[in-house]
């Protein structure tokens, strides 16, 4: 079989491969002909998710209908648009690709693994722990220029914005959990609530899985936490 | 039937030096196999649980120098939980105890302990060179051990390893004077880089840590004068934090080195980059990251010629309008740096057009690992798959060993590798191909493949149990978030009893029994010893 290199060249070859039209990324791509079997096919998040084996943040804490927190999905599953109705015509002739906007920053709502490059919150952590000594030779950029800090975002269950918690700052679950007490106590003190017992800590670690904080020691947890959120313990 | 003395046949064996050139000689009758075995010093173990450390002491008693390697590939992007093993511990008891005496060893994705170390350090008389690459479990402690007690010490290299940092005074275990120091590789704080350089002028290789802001303080002149000295060094790595005016210290050494690694200088803008490569036209390796640029890397490609190696890391820079590469930059540098035979890109795009370009003109790539940043992004062009490109790639260069995919690909692609491929050893494919037919064209048409890693395709048991002897001539695969069953793997590890075929099983997923559940995680290879006995309780040998 030969090797078709009868390509669309650009119009003008002359030019060279003046490819500059690409100025923003495009979120979506739909692209023919191409069934993304990561999970087997099917129309409904729920059921990849038995598929898959792996707990979706809604799964692990059985609050699916509570409309003020946004469905976390399952990284694995980067073929559903989040907020889309699941068309089945849609799924057997163009998947729907989205990747989440990296602007921020934020490894948390990307694939596990992807770029495939060693882990930047390693890094982060070595950077600031080491102050400049031995063990800054990993891998790659520290991210901003400076930034010596290992920052995770927070948000809290019924609150509409999440906020930001520097993590390098603390080594347990007390300073933990009451910095983030003050931090949210604004909120508080609108709604009238004020009960750090109400609430629990949950966690999303490198594997995209949620767990809860009292299951896990303060090393396992920092290691490995990508986002934080706090839940209504009533239940 | 004429015979020559063992001796003889030993010289001529010191004269083949690769390993798998000796395993070959090996094997051609019991007398060389002896004489080989007898006079072996270098060997290279690819998976430390393919054999024990006693079958390799048994076998290599002359042994001086030894390489092993631990845990998989994709350990490195966070995919293997961290217990998962690799512990050299057992491998540095059974040496010690045994009368090799060793001088060199080489470890990758290792676990090391600190008491590791210190039984290494205090075993070996003429320990010479310790290497360490993307290893952990080690600390500052476990380093003055070695900088202590190896009097004989000529390389310590640790590269992109997890370090916890106990102590900042363990430099200071090196010897007034380390004469025989030629190689510090890892990220030197500039005070004690200061005191380095002095006591080991000959350094040839070497690693900064963070560098320095002011220009104007009296360290910064010492250290310029001080490296003024070092007209040996070759090797120049680190650059953390750096403030791009003090840069020009180390301009005076530009011109000899011959490998750079800027790959973590995030501070250092593209356009300084750019001034400091410009001294470097000697250049061999060149590691640094994308805001260079592709106008800097036109610069890369005018500038060294004698490049061989080029890497090219994603920075991290937030917001709009940083500079990242494209296939322009790739077309440049292929254009203009003719001995290149290694590289490592990471990019936001890549064209059929411009990989056909590059194959053309460089048909000498040894390795060839491209990451288009965005997974299954087609042609921006044509909106094709990549198939056409990284076909070119494969059928035009008839060296290459080492093949990493990305972007949109189809089953395709697989068959041009299956067709073309023909020295290819490792094959790294993420989010690709159609169907089982794509793993099948790599593993029936890749004679010489020894290791497949697959994240993400859709490949299933059809796949996995087509071919099931051709993993015994692997050294291991690698499938990860595929369409493999509990039920698939089960019955290769049944086929096969050479083989561990180990599932990992985080968080208690699977439950035991029920064959159709598709595994997350399956990591198998083959062994001589088989289920290894340091496996945690989350990973299932078969």
């Amino acid at each position: 079989m030969e090797l078709q290199l009868g390509l669309a060249l650009p119009s003008n070859p002359s030019k060279g491969f003046d490819l500059n039209y690409f100025a923003s990324e495009p979120k979506e791509i739909a692209v023919s002909n191409r069934s993304f079997t990561v999970a087997s096919s099917c129309t409904d998040i729920n059921d990849i998710n038995d598929n898959n084996k792996k707990r979706s943040f809604d799964q692990t804490f059985e609050n699916p209908t509570d409309s003020t927190v946004p469905r976390t999905l399952p990284l694995l599953l980067w073929n559903h648009h989040p907020n889309e109705e699941d068309d089945p015509k849609d799924l057997e002739n163009h998947s729907l690709v989205t990747f989440n906007d990296k602007k921020d920053g934020d490894n948390g709502d990307g694939l596990v693994g992807w770029p495939p490059i060693r882990s930047r919150w390693k890094n982060k952590r070595l950077c600031h722990e080491n102050n400049g000594a031995v063990g800054l030779e990993n891998g790659f950029a520290c991210g901003i220029r400076g930034s010596n800090s290992t920052y995770v975002k927070v948000k809290m269950e019924g609150v509409p914005i999440a906020r930001k918690i520097d993590l390098s700052l603390h080594h347990s679950f007390q300073t933990l959990t009451e910095t983030l007490m003050d931090m949210f106590g604004q909120w508080w003190l609108e709604t009238g609530q004020k009960d750090s017992n109400q609430y629990k800590l949950a966690y999303q670690d490198r594997e995209g899985d949620w767990l809860f904080t009292e299951d896990v020691s303060w090393r396992t947890f920092s290691r490995s936490v990508q986002r934080i959120k706090l839940l209504k313990s009533s239940r | 039937m004429n015979y020559f003395p063992d001796e003889v046949l030993e010289h001529v064996f010191d004269f083949v030096a690769s390993h798998r050139d000796r395993n070959a000689v090996s094997l051609v009758c019991r007398l060389w196999h002896r004489v080989e075995r007898l006079s072996r010093q270098r060997v290279f173990v690819g998976n430390c649980y393919a054999l024990s450390p006693e079958i390799l002491i048994a076998r290599f008693p002359g042994l001086k120098s030894l390489t092993l390697k631990g845990k998989p590939h994709f350990a490195d992007f966070n995919l293997v939980p961290h217990d998962w093993g690799g512990y050299v511990q057992p491998w540095i008891e059974a040496l010690s105890n045994s009368r090799i005496g060793l001088e060199e060893l080489r470890l990758k994705r290792m676990v090391v302990s600190d008491e590791s170390l210190e039984l290494l350090s205090r075993s070996f008389a003429n320990f010479k060179s310790l290497v360490l690459v993307s290893c952990e479990g080690f600390t500052t402690v476990g380093l003055a051990a070695i900088a202590a007690n190896c009097r004989f010490l000529r390389e310590l290299d640790l590269q992109e390893n997890e370090i916890d940092d106990h102590s900042g005074h363990w430099l200071s275990c090196f010897p007034d004077s380390c004469t025989s120091l030629i190689s510090l590789n890892f990220a030197l704080p500039l005070e004690t880089l200061q005191n380095i350089l002095m006591r080991a002028p000959q350094l040839v290789d070497l690693g900064t840590g963070s560098y320095i802001h002011d220009p104007d303080s009296e360290t910064y002149n010492k250290l310029k004068h001080t490296i003024l000295k070092c007209k040996s060094i070759r090797n120049l790595s680190g650059f953390l934090e750096v403030a791009p005016r003090c840069l020009p210290a180390i301009y005076p050494i530009c011109l000899n080195l011959t490998s750079l690694n800027l790959s973590y200088a995030a501070g250092i803008h593209g356009s300084e980059l750019v001034k400091l490569i410009r001294r470097c036209a000697k250049l061999q390796r060149l590691w640094i990251l994308d805001c260079i640029g592709d106008k800097g890397l036109e610069v890369v490609a005018s500038t060294c010629k004698e490049l061989q190696e080029l890497r090219v890391f994603p920075s991290d820079v937030l917001g709009v309008g940083h500079a990242a590469v494209t296939e322009n930059g790739l077309v440049a540098i292929s254009a203009g740096c003719p001995k290149l035979h290694s590289l490592l890109y990471f990019c936001q795009q890549m064209t059929n057009a411009a990989l056909i370009v590059v194959a053309k003109n460089c048909p000498n790539f040894i390795r060839f690992r491209l990451c288009i940043l965005e997974p299954t992004k087609p042609d921006p062009v044509t909106m094709q798959p990549l198939d056409d490109g990284f076909g070119a790639i494969v059928q035009s260069c008839k060296h290459l060993r080492r093949l990493s995919l990305s972007g949109l690909l189809t089953d395709r692609v697989f068959l041009y590798i299956g067709m073309y491929a023909e020295q290819l050893e490792m094959l790294s494919v993420a989010f690709a191909g159609d169907s089982d037919k794509g793993m099948l064209y790599v593993l029936n048409g890749c004679k010489k493949l020894r290791k497949l890693e697959i994240r993400d395709c859709p490949y299933g048991d059809k796949a996995l149990l087509t071919d099931v002897g051709k993993y015994e001539t692997m050294r291991s695969l690698w499938m990860s978030s595929c369409e493999v069953t509990l039920g698939g793997c089960k019955t290769l590890a049944k086929e096969m009893p050479r083989l561990n075929v180990e599932i990992i099983n985080e968080h208690d997923q699977m439950e035991i029994g029920s064959e159709e559940q598709r595994v997350e995680k399956m990591y198998l290879y083959r062994t001589l010893v088989g289920p290894r006995k340091d496996a945690p309780e989350f990973v299932w040998t078969l």
